[in-house]
């Protein structure tokens, strides 16, 4: 037990841990002392005075929020004294205040009307001019009203030590102090929103929704994040089925209140007006004609039989998002296999995630992470590769930071961005230890990180003893590798010997690694790491893939990919089929499901000839040189659930609306394996139909019969199918490495292609003709195809840049939004310059939400394993044309 | 009974220029000598505490005692930091002190530094003071070229090195908490204290902040002795001498060091040559802007910390304003209103917002434009703002309202009454907003 002090508050004895502020002993007693300054997230300032409070023996009174319990503390919150200090900061607060409320956002939700309400008299004695700040234009997303500020500096704080953004300052002095940003004309942050959130007042406020609301006429549902694998609670506040804003509170969900611009300013591709509202049906002329699900649900379930009866189940595939609930993804691959009668199906998992799902599974016998977010936030050490934290999975990139910036654990990066001062916050700034690696070479400093074990003799003695044999050959396959060309082996060494120093360490991996070249066997090659330095199993140490989009975990567990079937178990696994069939009271189908660029091959050469596709689009997301649309147009049925009229969606013979994460209830599985609640916040759109509900429609008309009821039934069903899902909640227990699958692995499992894996990767290569590295990527303000629809995001980034580092644009002597032309082997592209000071010298980065623009550039590499296609990095050439 | 000069002596000689040299003439850095390498570091700390020596920046805390708050077994770096910000107006003596004699507080620093084990020392100073830092850097360029800084002093194996930081204009960046800000690079804001800068200081490491008068009277305290000390000015609780700036309707303006304990009426009188113009002196402030007024009853209280405090005010900088009969009380709180208004840093409510406030209602009271009730309201608010903020800034700016009021109260009355400043004959300029002064 830590420390306890016994203090009293108000007479009530209580016993707290050292340490404790005096606001939160009191909080804990239900005792709310009025503040402003404070807030949990962030260090004391006592700057506001309103939490003051009697300390018996101490002359004066006492900033609750900065002074710390001391055994026999005697606090008095309730004294006349007290009371009287707070309407005096109140009368302080309120003589320069304008109290506009009737129009500010925060009425009906501001700690300064609450606590006005509660301790001020209505008559004011302050007779003079209240002191005015002209309004001026802050940014697009956050409006500021400095009448409004009580000067608490919460959002300042905020800013830099949350998010490590360092946006915002206090100018001017005395009652002329204001908040500002440094950027000349307006804000240039990462719009994670939590200066707006954090505000106890209205002084800022989101302007998407400025003045479209009273807070308490507005509908609330808590529910998840669509965006990424981060698995965000948010609360979704809408006004007669119109989204109105988005909130997290700040005792709430995985994130704890934080969120970043995907996902506080990217909600309004909801109501956008390009939904589709009603089931489209191609005529014979090649025009969509809007019908209705009376007429169009027979039309599927008539051509679906057709197909199969014709040419056989194996004729038709299926294809899903990683965006959908596991609701949709059960009841996806149920259909596919059940009502189809086809193993063929994929999700967007496909694009890397299965290859740190299928590493863990042969590794670890876990199909999830071994650790959980506290384990980061606790860690001592932290090693990322390729993960691009802050951009792709920025809540994570919080608890990364919160570990290093809080408890001052280590940060070791591999990362492809170098560290540079900028308007947004760079993970590699607060490094340890950083190497600065092209994207497609991560698994090359894999190998380096492991020869550096062996070379620093970090190795575990035990291990060494236990399992020789793996441990030698592991050494001899790796002593037989160089260091890679281009990276510092000194940096190489230190990063392993920190790491095998610490006291509990875990690894994060993102999309650089897993969507490139090499991505599964860089994964088993993390875990040897790990396992060479017996730390596999230990708690606290672990593996954790990042995921790109919010339920990609949850797709593979639910069995919406080729290779498994619920419960992420192989499709030839004996056991599995029998319990899916006893369940099911039908067995799944036999035989070996085909990938997603499979079926596209296939429907290419005409094995395929239908397709049914939910929320992806391949048409725009695979290279154009891999002609996806050429394949898709030769399907004799063709049919597309989706939100909007996408590239794909128009290759359709039939597309079919369907509702958005905010229209439906069902659950997410995060990153780290949480199952989350996720609850419908307004009426399906339109038309619009949850995709389970769509399937299981048609299900019913082809006469296997997938009903439920709601989206809970189906969620009983997945509990009874799927182990790991009898738990939902908040807090997960992660995984636990499974002994016999590690000792498989150690004891042979490993040697299977010890050679492929530790194979040397093929040097940087030089090629005049195409002397840049291109490489396609992830942005902050954008992910995938829906943010590119929300109004907010595009106020932030609206077309895609070609972003260099600025010495590189100067030493071609472009100016930023230049147009330069991009030519590779695959064939050419115009797009516009930007300057950017991480990204490293020879390197050109894009941001693949807009990459439609340079589609034509790209080529394609499937994985050999896991048929990951690889298609974000390309050699270039630049021309000032 | 003038008395010996101590800092100011060296300067008072004619043709002294503070070169190292003439300083060394002086009999300058002797004191080192007898100190590094030859005192246990502890030793000199104990010194300067049975000297009684208290500082001269404004609170008048012990000096030795301030220096036993390091921690004793502290792994890495501490600092000293001299204040040389000075700003409050009517205070003008580390100035002087700093351009005339300046190695006098360097040795000074350098035995502080060596006390309290020190490797890296600064001296913060007052942004105006353009010609103060160059004759700082000067200085220290010298000491290093003898020998008395850097590597090895004078062969004792004590190091430590000297950095000049100018300010950037805040008056705050004197309170020692903003001044480690600023020093950090950041916006100079006070520091919630607990915890003190003696074991979370500049870079959140253990630091000594002291005045530069301070500081210049450790190598007297060495080279005479700490008897001698004790003998000077009121013991035991205010010993050696103050260097006073005085100012305001007097003859001669001027800094004077004198022992505590003289009575201000032998300063202003005898030493400072009486009233300009020999009109009656009405009031006077006793220790800088941010003490309270006294009057002409007080002119028998002992300039020293007690007898200030007792009397209801306090030595504070030791800046001497008088002002004689006819100055307008209410016109004087509201020209140093507006000097606190501009200066409150902002950072804390009740100082934020309660000089803006203070300073409008004095303002229109001053102007003609008074009701009887402000005059409750400023003895209301004033309190409210004492102790209740993070730094002595909200106790200084109440000082001249609740002590004016005190003892003028008929004057405020009369400019209510009246609507108008008895004492101008112009009449009141139209009012202009407090707003973005
Ligand atoms: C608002 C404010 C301004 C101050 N300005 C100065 C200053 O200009 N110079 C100074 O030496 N001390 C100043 N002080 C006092 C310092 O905080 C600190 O007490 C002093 O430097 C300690 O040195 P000493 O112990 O040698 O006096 C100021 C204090 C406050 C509250
Ligand atoms: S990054 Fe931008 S939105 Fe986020 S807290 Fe800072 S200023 Fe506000
Ligand atoms: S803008 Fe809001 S959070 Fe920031 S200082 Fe003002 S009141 Fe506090
Ligand atoms: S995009 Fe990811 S990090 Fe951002 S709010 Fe959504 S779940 Fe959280
Ligand atoms: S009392 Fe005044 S000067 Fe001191 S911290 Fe508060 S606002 Fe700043
Ligand atoms: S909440 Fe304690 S001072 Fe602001």
């Amino acid at each position: 037990m830590a420390d306890m002090v016994n203090i009293l508050v108000d007479g009530t004895p209580i016993a707290v841990e050292k340490g404790t502020l005096v606001i939160e002993a009191a909080r804990r007693l239900g005792i709310m002392i009025p503040h402003f300054c404070y807030h949990p997230k962030i260090k004391p300032d006592a700057n506001c005075r309103m939490c003051l409070v009697e300390v018996e023996k101490m002359p004066k009174l006492q900033t609750s929020c900065s002074t710390l319990v001391a055994e026999g503390m005697a606090v008095r919150t309730n004294t006349a004294v007290v009371e009287e200090a707070h309407k005096s900061v109140l009368e302080f607060i309120l003589a320069n205040h304008p109290l506009d409320c009737p129009i500010c956002d925060q009425g009906g939700r501001c700690d300064l009307q609450d606590f006005s309400h509660r301790y001020t008299p209505t008559k004011s004695d302050f007779l003079d001019v209240k002191r005015v700040f002209q309004k001026e234009y802050f940014s697009p997303l956050i409006d500021k009203e400095m009448n409004r500020c009580v000067q608490c500096l919460r959002c300042v704080r905020y800013c830099d030590e949350v998010i490590d953004a360092k946006a915002l300052a206090p100018i001017g002095r005395g009652s002329r102090t204001e908040i500002s940003h440094f950027t000349s004309h307006q804000l240039d942050c990462e719009f994670c929103g939590g200066c707006v959130q954090i505000c106890p007042v209205g002084a800022f406020t989101n302007r998407l929704s400025d003045y479209e609301f009273r807070p308490w006429m507005m509908k609330r549902a808590d529910t998840v994040c669509g965006y990424c694998g981060d698995g965000c609670t948010i609360t979704l506040q809408s006004r007669e089925d119109e989204l109105i804003e988005v909130i997290s509170s700040f005792e709430k969900g995985r994130n704890s209140g934080d969120l970043c611009a995907r996902g506080y300013f990217g909600y309004q591709f909801v109501n956008h007006p390009d939904r589709l509202t009603m089931p489209l049906v191609r005529q014979p002329d090649g025009r969509f004609e809007p019908t209705t699900w009376e007429d169009v649900l027979p039309l599927l379930a008539e051509r679906f039989t057709q197909v199969k009866l014709a040419y056989g189940s194996e004729a038709v595939g299926g294809l899903i998002t990683s965006r959908g609930t596991n609701e949709d993804l059960y009841v996806f691959q149920k259909f596919m296999r059940l009502a189809i009668g086809s193993n063929h199906l994929d999700s967007a998992a496909r694009f890397g995630h299965v290859n740190a799902v299928e590493a863990m599974r042969r590794v670890q016998g876990t199909n999830r992470w071994t650790v959980s977010y506290e384990d980061i936030v606790n860690a001592d050490c932290l090693l990322l590769i390729g993960t691009q934290i802050t951009w792709t999975n920025p809540i994570a990139g919080l608890k990364v930071k919160e570990a290093v910036k809080k408890h001052g654990a280590k940060l070791l990066t591999i990362e492809a961005m170098q560290p540079s001062i900028e308007t947004t916050s760079n993970i590699a700034n607060l490094s340890t230890t950083h190497l600065t690696v092209e994207v497609g070479r991560h698994p090359a400093a894999v190998h380096g990180l492991l020869k550096a074990v062996f070379d620093e003799g970090v190795a575990d003695n035990h291990l060494a003893a236990t399992a020789s044999g793996y441990v030698d050959r592991t050494r001899a396959a790796v002593s037989a590798l160089p260091y890679p060309e281009g990276m510092d082996e000194a940096t190489l060494r230190t990063i392993a010997r920190t790491f095998a120093g610490s006291r509990r360490g875990v690894i994060l991996i993102g999309q650089d690694l897993l969507q490139s070249p090499g991505g599964y066997e860089a994964s088993v090659n993390l875990m040897d790491l790990l396992l060479l330095l017996g730390k596999l199993s230990e708690k606290g140490w672990g593996l954790a893939p990042l995921t790109e989009e919010n339920n990609e975990q949850g797709a593979i567990e639910m069995g919406a990919t080729a290779d498994y079937f619920p419960g992420a178990a192989s499709l030839d696994d004996a056991a599995a089929r029998t319990r899916i069939a006893s369940a099911w009271k039908e067995s799944p189908p036999v035989g070996a499901g085909m990938r997603m660029l499979d079926m596209l091959e296939a429907a290419r050469s005409g094995k395929l000839k239908a397709m049914l596709i939910v929320g992806e689009n391949p048409a725009r997301t695979l290279p154009a040189s891999a002609k996806p649309a050429e394949a898709l147009g030769r399907l004799e049925f063709l049919v597309v659930q989706e939100l909007f009229l996408t590239e794909t969606a128009k290759l359709a013979h039939v597309v079919l609306p369907a509702s958005s994460y905010a229209e439906k209830s069902g659950s997410f599985t995060n990153s780290e394996g949480c199952v989350q609640k996720v609850r419908a916040g307004l009426e399906p759109l339109g038309g619009s139909r949850p995709d389970w509900e769509i399937l299981s429609a048609v299900s019913v008309l082809m006469g296997y019969p997938l009903e439920y009821g709601d989206a809970a039934e189906i969620l009983k069903e997945i509990r009874a199918v799927i182990p790991g899902y009898r738990v939902l909640g908040a807090t997960p227990e992660p995984a636990r490495v499974d002994r016999p699958a590690m000792d498989r692995y150690v004891g042979g499992g490993f040697a299977e292609d010890m050679a492929s894996r530790y194979r040397a990767t093929s040097n940087i290569t030089q090629d005049s003709s195409y002397p840049w590295s291109l490489w396609v990527g992830q942005s902050l303000f954008h992910s995938g195809k829906l943010s590119t629809m929300a109004k907010g995001l595009l106020e932030i980034q609206k077309e895609g840049r070609l972003y260099m580092n600025p010495a590189d644009l100067q030493r071609m002597q472009l100016a930023e939004g230049e147009m330069v032309t991009l030519t590779s082997v695959a064939g050419e592209a115009r797009v516009p310059v930007g300057a950017l000071g991480r990204i490293p010298r020879g390197i050109l980065f894009f941001p693949e939400s807009f990459k439609e623009a340079i589609a034509g550039l790209l080529t394609m590499t499937p994985d050999a394993v896991t048929g990951v296609p690889y298609h974000k990095q390309q050699r270039v050439a630049v021309h000032k044309t | 009974m003038p008395h010996e000069l101590i800092l100011l002596k060296n300067m008072s000689q004619p043709g002294y220029t503070g070169s190292l040299a003439d300083y060394e003439r002086a009999g300058g850095y002797q004191a080192i000598r007898k100190v590094l390498g030859k005192m246990p570091p502890g030793d000199v700390t104990d010194l300067v505490k049975r000297s009684g020596l208290r500082g001269r920046g404004g609170a008048g805390f012990p000096t030795g005692v301030k220096w036993s708050f390091i921690p004793k077994d502290h792994p890495g770096p501490r600092y000293l930091c001299c204040n040389a910000d000075e700003s409050e107006p009517g205070t003008f003596k580390d100035r002087q002190l700093m351009e005339r004699d300046p190695h006098q507080m360097i040795e000074g620093m350098i035995i502080a530094s060596y006390a309290i084990g020190v490797r890296i020392a600064y001296i913060y100073i007052r942004g105006e003071f353009v010609m103060g830092a160059k004759i700082l850097e000067r200085a220290l360029a010298e000491a290093y070229k003898a020998g008395y800084l850097g590597e090895n002093i004078l062969g004792t194996g004590f190091a430590v090195d000297i950095y000049v930081h100018r300010g950037a204009g805040a008056y705050i960046c004197g309170e020692e908490t903003a001044l480690l800000e600023s020093l950090e690079g950041k916006r100079g804001l006070p520091r919630t204290k607990p915890p003190f800068p003696a074991t979370n200081g500049l870079f959140n490491k253990p630091t000594v902040v002291n005045n530069v008068e301070t500081l210049a009277n450790l190598p007297y305290i060495v080279n005479r002795g700490v008897e001698w000390f004790m003998a000077i000015g009121n013991p035991p609780k205010s010993t050696g001498t103050r260097v006073f700036c005085l100012s305001g309707h007097i003859k001669r303006p001027g800094n004077y060091e004198v022992p505590m304990g003289i009575t201000f009426r032998e300063m202003i009188y005898d030493i400072a040559g009486g009233m300009r113009g020999d009109k009656p002196l009405k009031a006077f402030i006793p220790g800088g802007a941010s003490a309270s007024f006294f009057t002409s009853q007080h002119l028998d209280v002992k300039m020293d910390f007690e007898s200030v405090a007792q009397a209801g005010s306090m030595l504070g900088s030791g800046g001497v304003t008088v002002m004689e009969e006819g100055t307008c009380m209410v016109w004087a709180a509201e020209n140093l209103l507006h000097f606190f208004n501009h200066e409150s840093c902002g950072k804390c409510t009740p100082c934020r917002e309660g000089s803006s406030w203070l300073l409008q209602i004095l303002r229109r009271i001053e102007h003609g434009k008074g009701k009887m009730e402000d005059l409750g309201t400023l003895a209301r608010l004033c309190p409210n703002i004492a102790g209740r903020t993070v730094c002595a800034f909200g106790d200084a700016e109440i000082a001249p309202i609740l002590s004016t009021l005190q003892y003028f109260r008929d004057e405020y009355e009369t400019h209510v009454r009246e609507q108008r400043c008895p004492f101008r004959r112009a009449p009141a300029p139209d009012l202009i907003a407090v707003g973005h002064g």
